[in-house]
């Protein structure tokens, strides 16, 4: 359809020129939709308020704190979207650092699960592709297309699998997405991380109901366990590596 | 199909004179009406315009009945402080949804009305969406976010009981040349005032790919809410480096002196543009090419470039030849 030229006409058009050609040619040429990151300019920030140039620097001086190898991330879809589910020690922000590693890996945005509502860091958060933790915030995103990690609740030991909330799971169900649990495991005191991501886990039984989102986070747990055994444990390579319950291994 | 008779009101504004304009060429549209304060922006070929004050419900009751309109497209709304202050704008937006929407329940020929709402109506209270969708719910947070919610609450209403269907085009903030804008005089503003410790994201929508989708609307008849914002987003730091201004960092409290400081210099920051501003707007506009068969031709980030590059007026010659101009002394003569 044809950008209308309302100054042509009017008596007003002909004391008063607007610049609605050259509005209408920048307009047609459409709006740019970015599915690389690395595509992304500096001061790009996408519909969900992540900023470009912010994620970039945050996760450049991530890395100054962790060096994460990611494994798996060909299993993740290229374009549709997926909840990715981590396993996550208490103060480590397993949720935050795999978004960023497997951001980096399958170079799209991915959104990580938990920022607060408000204030400073919940701002900050946003800015670098937090959603706040509410089923209907995830479902948006997924069904948006999007790549969204959750983690389970903290625990302090780093084979432990916490609880991982069912209405998140819904929200993948709801938006007829994949999930993959991907197992994490990062130290306190070293720089060295890992994620690996599994298969997606699929429901073993059709349910219409919410026992389907139910069981599928107990699926998702199960998953997240074995592969946490395949992986082994973070080690630092000293004497504290031989302490039990340290939260570094020991097990 | 064709010759389908449409009802806009709310056609003397910007927006609501493009609507026409747009619908002027539409081949399902046998005959179009519009009733406004104002009298419209640009001339309108086959639009009957009639000019009633939004508080003269019998004449406008008349008009409408009168008309007997098979699509009414209502756009007559008055966003808080970009032509009328928040409790004049109030109150003629109510009369006019009164007005208009009650005279057309009336039209034994009504089968579709489609009423301009804003994404304001979800409201930005604590543990709202990020970035809602349509069945997201209503708390509105700001006064014209109660007020598009109100129209939308009485659209249905009459919906229901006349048995027609509503849709509702719920726009981001509206920006284009000459439309009138609290955000958009803001953002234009010399110094700029930003939020420093949050900066949030907000969108909006351009004035044409708005009314686009508001026809759109009208030739789909639209039988529910659907959001129209345009892709991307962007903080208003952002802005203000790409419309190099100066930008103005405030904490907390210091908000309320800026919006008073604001307001004397001539660009009132409304409670729904603070809103924006601190706490950010953002909304899923992904239904949008399933219910009205468009998408915004226009991102976030090349709304605010355009609002940049809008130049003020630009005075041309008149198109006389010399020796037909009039002298001076002929004038006075």
């Amino acid at each position: 359809m044809p950008a209308p030229n309302p100054s042509s006409n009017s008596p007003l058009g002909r004391v008063v020129d607007f610049p609605t050609k050259r509005a209408a040619a920048v307009a047609s040429e459409g709006a740019t939709v970015f599915h690389r990151v690395t595509d992304e300019p500096a001061g790009h920030v996408d519909n969900w308020g992540r900023d470009a140039g912010l994620f970039r620097t945050v996760t450049m001086l991530s890395e100054i704190r962790w060096s994460v190898s990611t494994g798996g991330d060909q299993r993740l879809p290229n374009r549709k979207g997926a909840l990715i589910v981590v396993n996550a020690r208490r103060f480590a922000l397993a949720a935050v650092y795999s978004a960023f590693a497997i951001s980096r890996a399958v170079d799209r945005p991915v959104r990580f699960v938990g920022r607060p509502d408000g204030g400073p860091v919940g701002a900050l958060a946003q800015r670098l592709g937090g959603l706040l933790d509410h089923p209907d915030e995830v479902a948006g995103a997924l069904r948006a297309g999007e790549l969204v990690v959750c983690s389970a609740s903290a625990t302090t030991r780093p084979r432990d699998v916490g609880t991982i909330d069912h209405a998140l799971i819904g929200a993948a169900i709801r938006s007829n997405v994949d999930v993959f649990p991907a197992a994490t495991t990062s130290s306190p005191f070293g720089r060295r991380a890992r994620i690996e991501i599994g298969d997606a886990t699929r429901q073993r039984q059709r349910r219409r109901g919410p026992l389907a989102e139910v069981e599928l986070a107990d699926h998702v747990a199960d998953d997240l366990t074995l592969l946490l055994t395949e992986m082994g444990d973070m080690t630092t390579g000293t004497p504290l590596d031989w302490l039990p319950l340290s939260g570094l291994g020991g097990n | 199909m064709a010759g389908r008779r449409v009802f806009v009101s709310g056609v003397g504004g910007e927006l609501g004179t493009l609507v026409a304009n747009l619908l002027e060429d539409e081949p399902w549209v046998g005959s179009l009406s519009g009733i406004d304060a104002d009298p419209p922006r640009r001339r309108l070929q086959r639009t009957t315009f009639h000019r009633i004050s939004p508080d003269d419900h019998d004449t406008i009751v008349d008009t409408v009945t009168k008309f007997n309109p098979h699509v009414l497209v209502h756009v007559g709304v008055w966003e808080p402080d970009a032509r009328a202050a928040p409790r004049v704008a109030a109150a003629l937006t109510d009369q006019a949804a009164v007005s208009v929407l009650g005279a057309a329940a009336e039209c034994r020929a009504l089968d579709s009305i489609i009423v301009r709402s804003g994404i304001e109506i979800y409201g930005r209270g604590p543990g709202s969406l990020t970035r809602p969708d349509e069945d997201a719910p209503l708390r509105p947070t700001s006064e014209w976010g109660r007020t598009v919610a109100d129209i939308e609450r009485t659209a249905a209403n009459v919906a229901e009981r006349v048995g027609v269907t509503v849709g509702a085009v719920r726009l981001a903030s509206v920006l284009g040349p000459h439309v009138p804008s609290p955000l958009g005089r803001l953002l234009r503003q010399p110094v700029v005032p930003f939020h420093a410790t949050s900066d949030p994201p907000f969108a909006v929508i351009e004035h044409r790919d708005a009314a686009r989708a508001i026809v759109a609307a009208a030739r789909n008849q639209l039988s529910s809410p659907v959001n129209v914002v345009a892709p991307g987003a962007i903080t208003c730091l952002h802005a203000i480096r790409r419309g190099q201004r100066i930008p103005l960092p405030l904490f907390g409290p210091q908000w309320w002196f800026a919006r008073q400081l604001s307001h004397i210099t001539g660009a009132p920051i409304p409670d729904h543009v603070s809103e924006a501003l601190t706490r950010g707007r953002l909304a899923d506009n992904g239904r949008m090419q399933a219910l009205l068969g468009m998408t915004p031709d226009t991102s976030t980030t090349e709304v605010i470039d355009h609002l940049y590059r809008w130049p003020r007026v630009i005075r041309k010659q008149a198109r006389v030849h010399a020796a037909e101009q009039i002298t001076p002394d002929e004038v006075s003569a």
